[in-house]
């Protein structure tokens, strides 16, 4: 079976060969490799199409693999591979504005609102509101400080993963 | 080995206590034979080059509430650097109150030990948050060992499991839920139902919390942990106002809700790591090494060659913390001789 992949690299010497080794060592067979060095992402790292040939056992392997390393796989087989990140604002959500929120956290690099949950409080000060994000592949940790920052900036106590 | 107890409350108490119940064991195992030759409190002291007797200076201190009015031996109105000054000892046990605007007068106490190298062990968190590398530098400069397992975790080995258990591992990062009152608050938030202030209430009932309960609710106990840990497991030079620190006063039942309905639970976590000094309410998974009820503490600490390594224990008591002030005192005791 046939799987196209898109790789994330950073752009620094060796790092699609790093990216490649695993493939062929695991026995699959390499079909095609896209690289363009002057396509770059909007966090500068360069996208790589790469399609591979092999048993599914082999390719489970190869994933494996390469999801080790510090490449990131962005897409597999055209579908864009997410996280979920959940957070707690505590905090005057309504009169601080929800859809301001909300276009906020959308507007972030990869990021959509999947789920929002309010819960009213008798003081408005200490309303409960629970988002759930789904953000591209290996961006949590920076997702979690901007969204921190942007807590504080409105007052929000805002209640991370670890 | 003449050992001179500097503050005499719960802690103090509770060393001198494992002393005696341990004192065979102690000669047997390790042919240590401890004469505790000093006591202090707020009120005095009591001395004895011979050594005291450990009974009397429990039940002086619970009838009197002070150590002074220990009999013949008892002397009021001596300080704790007068003490030292006049006292012939081996190891300074420093278990005063935690001061963290200054770290005194535990700060000087060591201090003057060390200068006279003389060895330190050492619950106070207050110096070892704001004055750490000076500490450091004073023990390493005389020769002295200065060691204080206790001031993080109570009963919850951690810095000594970092520094020799999990030896020629590079560590990254430590994450833990370092105070029990905070955690003892949050889980009956989540067990209960009940709101913020009446749990608090209740844990201040039950003994759990203090009557200004500030230092725990608000982070600050918990961040003074993640100085002591970041300065002596990460290698880092940091003190208190490094550390970005939320309380968990703001914590409500609705928001607990929410986080269960998802499968978590609001614990206050405490992170030392390279990038990142924090206590901060956070999400973590139902089931995981976090999810630990009541006043316990837990520690995770993220290694090269072990992954992540976790620790479990009670992290406050009189008894428990003296366990590790004891752990402190034999390895000091088994590296002289």
């Amino acid at each position: 079976m046939r799987l196209n992949l898109v790789l994330e690299l950073l752009d620094v010497p060796g790092q699609l060969l790093d990216a490649l080794n695993p493939i062929g060592k695991l026995g699959a067979n390499i079909v095609a490799v896209i690289h363009q060095r002057d396509v770059k992402t909007e966090r500068g790292t360069v996208p790589v199409h790469i399609s591979i040939e092999g048993d599914e056992e082999t390719l489970k392997r190869v994933l494996h693999t390469i999801e080790e390393t510090d490449v990131q796989i962005i897409e597999v087989d055209g579908v864009v591979r997410k996280e979920k990140i959940t957070t707690i604002l505590i905090g005057n959500i309504v009169d601080q504005d929800l859809k301001e929120t909300v276009n906020v956290l959308n507007g972030m690099d990869g990021v959509r609102v999947a789920d929002l949950n309010l819960k009213m409080s008798d003081n408005p000060e200490e309303s409960s509101s629970r988002i759930i994000i789904e953000s591209d592949y290996g961006r949590k940790k920076a997702l979690m400080q901007n969204i921190k920052e942007f807590g504080k900036s409105k007052g929000f106590l805002v209640i991370n993963e670890v | 080995m003449k050992l001179c107890i500097i503050g005499f409350g719960a802690v103090g108490m509770g060393v001198s206590r494992v002393i005696s119940m341990k004192r065979e064991m102690l000669i047997d195992k390790y042919d240590l034979d401890i004469n505790v030759v000093a006591v202090t409190d707020r009120s005095g002291a009591a001395i004895n080059p011979d050594g005291l007797d450990i009974g009397m200076l429990i039940e002086t201190k619970e009838n009197s509430g002070k150590i002074s009015d220990y009999p013949e031996y008892g002397v009021s109105d001596l300080s704790g650097v007068q003490v030292l000054e006049e006292v012939d000892y081996d190891l300074l046990v420093e278990v005063t109150p935690t001061n963290i605007e200054d770290g005194e007068p535990a700060r000087t106490h060591m201090l003057k030990a060390m200068k006279a190298s003389k060895d330190v062990v050492t619950s106070n968190k207050g110096p070892l948050s704001l004055r750490f590398s000076e500490l450091i530098d004073a023990a390493n400069s005389t020769n002295a060992y200065f060691k204080y397992e206790a001031s993080v975790g109570g009963a919850m080995p951690i810095i000594n499991f970092a520094h020799d258990t999990l030896a020629g591992n590079n560590i990254s990062s430590v994450l833990g839920i370092l105070n029990g009152t905070c955690n003892y608050i949050l889980s009956r938030m989540a067990n209960e139902g009940s709101p913020y202030l009446q749990t608090l209430n209740e844990a201040q009932e039950l003994g759990i919390a203090e009557t200004d309960p500030t230092q725990d609710v608000e982070g600050i106990d918990a961040a003074c942990k993640i100085v002591i840990l970041a300065n002596s497991v990460l290698n880092m030079d940091v003190s208190l106002k490094d550390v970005q620190v939320e309380g968990i006063s703001r914590i409500t039942p609705e928001s607990i809700e929410l986080a269960k309905k998802e499968g978590f639970l609001i614990k206050l976590i405490g992170e030392a790591s390279y990038d990142n000094l924090e206590v901060y309410p956070r999400l973590v998974r139902e089931g995981s090494p976090f999810a630990v009820d009541g006043t316990l503490n837990v520690a995770t600490v993220k290694t090269d060659l072990a992954d992540e390594v976790t620790v479990v224990g009670k992290g406050a008591g009189s008894i428990e913390t003296a366990s590790a002030i004891l752990s402190d005192i034999i390895s000091i005791w088994k590296a002289r001789s």
